[in-house]
């Protein structure tokens, strides 16, 4: 089994690296606000001693690699400052936030990846016919459509027109109350999944056809087997490796996605907060958010790869 | 495609649209998808050319072997599917079967791969196997214990086969029945023994006529096929092969020429018999293979071609055809290329912040020496190094340790210069010439490139220069404008060879040049770049795994075996007298296109698998195959001698003292 676990290890600690990259880049976007942190909180009427002060106040005057010990040793503890605007601790904020924003995205694309492989699967055995073109045109157009244009669509059609769902999210503290009023769910979830939808059954139907063309399909054939039985035995997880990437990749496009949709659902996740932090230049807040994109970002490539593994014994045994 | 066609396994667009395909009574080419699923993997078994991407690379090998049975066999477990599975690995020479059934596609050799398609066909003892080119991917050794495999477990399973093939060798030594197909139609059909004695259809005249092993005498010209196969795109009029006949009359144009029997001498040729229609060829495989006994009668009535102006009786084919004078050779002239001890490993890691886990010997300490005007072929199979050296040679790859010498000079103390203008004077020729040339650059540009890079000549001149060497390869001139995918596998082999000469070089080296060619058309090229040789003076290292391409072509021969060169000398004395185990062993492994020969026996074929270059076997690298391996082999590494002369060269500590008769290949 040292294969797998081998890999796992490794891949894991290539993980930690990247993840010490991250924290450096948002240590150097923290020191490039606009006339530095102070300037940035005490605004445009701080004095220059009220600068010199909160500077050595907070540890701004020493060098640089000091304050990035300091800075990391505050992670460690989970102190990433304090929010100038809601008064209240970053990391109480993003612990609050988080898992509201997971749970959108998780759902979503769950949905997404639930509708988006059959639907590849049929357009890719339907190839060239009249199905396929109008699911294909389909897609394209949900593709094309912006996020925030999809959901008031939706919120015209289905809170106004058809009074089904409610427009606003539930603003529930935990998620067990957001999953009890999960009508009010409904609506930012399929938003977000649409365009997921669109995109991984273009990649399904590329792979599965891709797949189809290869030999060992044939030698399926000559085995005797339905093209059901092939499509679901052999197909179908050969046809899912470069969906894995996808996943793996659009994991931080689907964070920047909640933004738009939790904003317009009034959604209480990270992405609103970010929305509002942006709004009211609550720096902490904003990188606070940024480090957790990025983690989100590394964690998703792991993701992948652990996904890959799992598909594809020939990247186990290479890895 | 044909034999595609039996299980309806033609690709989109294809369908049967005319006759019959009997199986056991049953007409497969009207039979429903669901009747056809019942029969193939069940009583039609099949196996595909390429072991290494028709297996299903995330399916365990016993799931897949375990498959048909799962599929066919009613009420069977899954249980008892593995069990039969597991077995059914034993019956392919599989080692370890039961670990293996958990092993993935990837884990194996393309052998044990392909094995592993044939446990997959044969699960259900099916009555039939349809074999397409099962041995083709596979190495010259590899390819004999497959094809021996096939052919016991044929006799074990009493089941039929269809073998189809492009190799003649094959055919010679596996078959019983052969029927010999030219563009979608069958031109002869006979016992394997009266077709290559006496062949009737002037394509499997020529088609015998061109193989390098039939050529009287090495240095002899080839006998080619003028032309190439037609498209099927348009329905032909007349006989598909008059085009390229050289006894085509008229009627060829006109009328097609049916499969009819080959009845006595007396019967004129020009005659054709007619036939009732219930006589309309059609594929209904043999069940049992023909008795010995019954052979020699039945013969008569098989051996049908389709030919109005069929091969006569009495002649040798060989003698029919008007044989070119020979090629006049050259005189060998000093060293032109030595390699001295060379060496190149490369390391085995796991990614840019991994240890290094081991090494890859690619070559292991090679010495040889090319002369000026000869022709040096180096024989070995896949994995052996030979590609690793030709790199080197190229000056693509730095040697480990060793040195490499062009016309005295070592390439190590070149400088950057130098080494620029030296790499004008060896020039390549690749296997795979349509990924060897850009496919969005004109012939004229590809032609050109070389001469530009090395800033020679205006550009009328370099056009000039790129006319000469069309006319010289036998291109029309105006193959300047055209793109590579336009033209053939042969012609872009000439526009290889053009671009190879291009720069004037003196020594070409020409890595497996022939092995994607069709016969007919390996050797138009095999005579081409005899002709190029005597009228430039040309030096070439030829690397082929085709132990008769070299005879054919080369003066000197090395045979390389895991990075070693085992043996070295004369082409004539290495072929007739073998000094080294694994050299025998391979001339006794090839399939000689002549079934007389195969039947005479006394053959003593390889066996086992190359092992890894990473880890190569202490001493004689060859010692874990070897017959004659004894202790010393595994302490230490075997000296070079040349027990039979000067120029012979082997390393063995224990070389075939006694001359063999000499060998047919």
């Amino acid at each position: 089994m040292t294969g797998f676990s081998g890999f796992l290890v490794k891949r894991f600690l290539q993980a930690l690296v990247v993840l010490f990259l991250v924290s450096i880049i948002v240590f150097v976007l923290l020191h490039m606000l606009p006339g530095g942190p102070a300037r940035a909180i005490l605004g445009p009427k701080g004095t220059p001693q009220q600068i010199t002060d909160f500077n050595h106040q907070q540890g701004y005057d020493r060098s640089l690699p000091t304050q990035y010990f300091m800075y990391l040793k505050r992670l460690f503890t989970g102190d990433l400052g304090d929010s100038y605007k809601l008064n209240s601790p970053v990391f109480e904020l993003l612990k609050q936030r988080l898992p509201k924003t997971l749970l959108l995205t998780v759902l979503s694309t769950a949905l997404a990846v639930v509708i988006a492989i059959p639907l590849g699967l049929l357009q890719a055995v339907r190839r060239g016919k009249a199905s396929d073109y109008a699911l294909t045109g389909l897609a394209f157009l949900l593709y094309a459509t912006p996020v925030f244009f999809l959901g008031l669509i939706m919120i015209i059609l289905f809170a106004q027109v058809l009074p089904v769902f409610p427009a606003e999210a539930p603003q529930g503290e935990s998620i067990g109350e957001l999953l009890r009023e999960f009508s009010g769910l409904v609506l930012p979830v399929v938003t977000m999944a649409f365009g997921i939808v669109a995109m991984f059954s273009r990649y399904m139907r590329s792979a599965v056809l891709d797949n189809l063309t290869e030999e060992y399909v044939r030698t399926a054939m000559a085995k005797g087997q339905s093209s059901r039985r092939i499509m679901v035995r052999h197909v179908l997880r050969n046809a899912l490796i470069p969906l894995a990437t996808l996943l793996g990749l659009y994991l931080p496009t689907l964070f920047s996605g909640a933004l738009v949709v939790e904003s317009m659902f009034n959604y209480p996740g990270m992405g609103l907060l970010f929305w509002n932090a942006a709004q009211g230049s609550d720096f902490p807040v904003l990188l606070g958010v940024t480090l957790v994109v990025g983690i989100a970002t590394v964690l998703g490539s792991l993701l992948t790869d652990i996904l890959y593994a799992v598909l594809d014994p020939r990247i186990r045994s290479v890895a | 495609m044909t034999a595609l066609s039996v299980l309806g396994l033609l690709p989109p667009g294809g369908a049967v649209t005319g006759g019959r395909i009997l199986f056991d009574g049953q007409d497969l080419a009207a039979a429903s998808a669901a009747a056809l699923q019942e029969v193939r993997g069940n009583t039609v078994g099949m196996v595909f050319q390429d072991p290494l991407t028709s297996l299903n690379p995330t399916m365990t090998i016993g799931a897949q072997v375990a498959e048909p049975l799962l599929l066919h066999r009613e009420g069977i477990g899954r249980k008892e599917a593995w069990a039969r599975a597991e077995e059914m690995l034993r019956l392919v020479g599989m080692p370890q079967p039961s670990e293996r059934m958990k092993a993935y596609p990837h884990q194996l050799s393309g052998g044990m791969r392909q094995r592993v398609a044939i446990a997959m066909a044969l699960v259900c003892e099916p009555k039939l196997l349809i074999a397409d080119e099962p041995t083709t991917a596979l190495d010259v050794t590899t390819q004999h214990q497959i094809l021996e495999l096939i052919d016991n477990l044929r006799e074990t399973l009493g089941m039929a086969l269809i073998l189809v093939t492009h190799d003649l060798g094959v055919i010679a030594n596996r078959v019983d029945r052969v029927a010999v197909m030219y563009a979608g139609k069958v031109a002869e059909q006979s016992d394997v023994r009266a077709l290559f004695a006496r062949p009737r259809h002037r394509y499997t005249e020529a088609l015998f006529a061109a193989l390098p092993e039939r050529a009287a005498e090495r240095g002899t010209e080839l006998h080619t096929i003028p032309g190439l196969p037609p498209s099927l795109t348009v329905r032909p009029t007349g006989c598909r092969f008059a085009p390229r006949c050289l006894f085509a009359t008229a009627e060829c144009e006109e009328r097609e020429p049916e499969l009819s029997p080959d009845r006595e001498p007396e019967l004129s040729p020009d005659r054709v018999p007619e036939l009732s229609p219930d006589r309309v060829p059609e594929l209904s495989p043999d069940p049992e293979p023909q008795p010995e006994a019954g052979g020699s009668q039945l013969l008569g009535a098989e051996h049908r071609f389709a030919c109005f102006h069929p091969v006569p009786y009495g002649d040798a084919p060989q003698e029919q055809v008007v044989t070119p004078p020979p090629a006049t050779a050259t005189e060998p002239g000093e060293v032109l290329l030595e390699l001295d001890a060379l060496v190149k490993e490369f390391p085995l890691t796991g990614g840019p912040f991994a240890r290094r886990r081991g090494t890859v010997s690619a070559v292991g300490g090679v010495s040889l020496a090319v002369r000026k005007g000869e022709t040096f072929g180096l024989v070995g199979e896949s994995g052996c190094g030979k590609t690793t050296l030709v790199r080197i040679v190229a000056g693509l790859e730095e040697p480990t340790a060793g040195t490499v010498r062009f016309d005295g000079r070592d390439l190590a103390g070149l400088s950057r210069a130098e080494r620029r203008a030296h790499r004008r004077r060896i020039q390549l020729m690749f296997q795979d010439s349509t990924a060897a040339m850009d496919p969005r650059m004109r012939v004229g540009e590809i032609l050109r490139e070389p001469l530009v890079i090395q800033g020679l000549g205006t550009r009328a001149d370099q056009e000039r220069l790129t006319a000469s060497l069309l006319d010289a390869v036998g291109l029309p001139r105006g193959a300047v404008h055209r793109y590579p995918h336009e033209f053939s596998g042969g012609q872009r082999q000439r526009l290889g060879l053009a671009r190879a000469l291009t720069l004037s070089p003196d020594l070409v080296v020409a890595d497996e040049p022939v092995s994607a060619l069709d016969v007919s058309v390996q050797a138009q090229i095999l005579n081409l770049m005899r002709e190029l040789q005597r009228d430039r003076g040309l030096t070439y290292l030829f690397i082929s795994h085709d132990l008769a391409v070299i005879r054919h072509l080369a003066d000197t021969v090395g045979v390389m075996y895991l990075g070693k060169l085992v043996e070295t000398g004369p082409a004539e004395q290495v072929y007739a007298h073998p000094l080294h185990p694994y050299t025998r062993g391979l001339l006794d492994t090839v399939n000689v296109p002549d079934p007389a020969v195969a039947a005479a026996g006394q053959r003593e074929p390889l066996h086992g698998e190359t092992p890894s270059a990473a880890k190569p076997p202490s001493g004689c690298r060859f010692r874990t195959r070897c017959p004659l391996a004894q202790d010393v082999c595994a302490t230490t590494e075997p000296p070079v001698s040349t027990p039979s002369g000067a120029g012979h060269q082997v390393a063995c500590h224990f070389p075939l003292a006694v001359p063999r008769l000499a060998s047919t290949v």
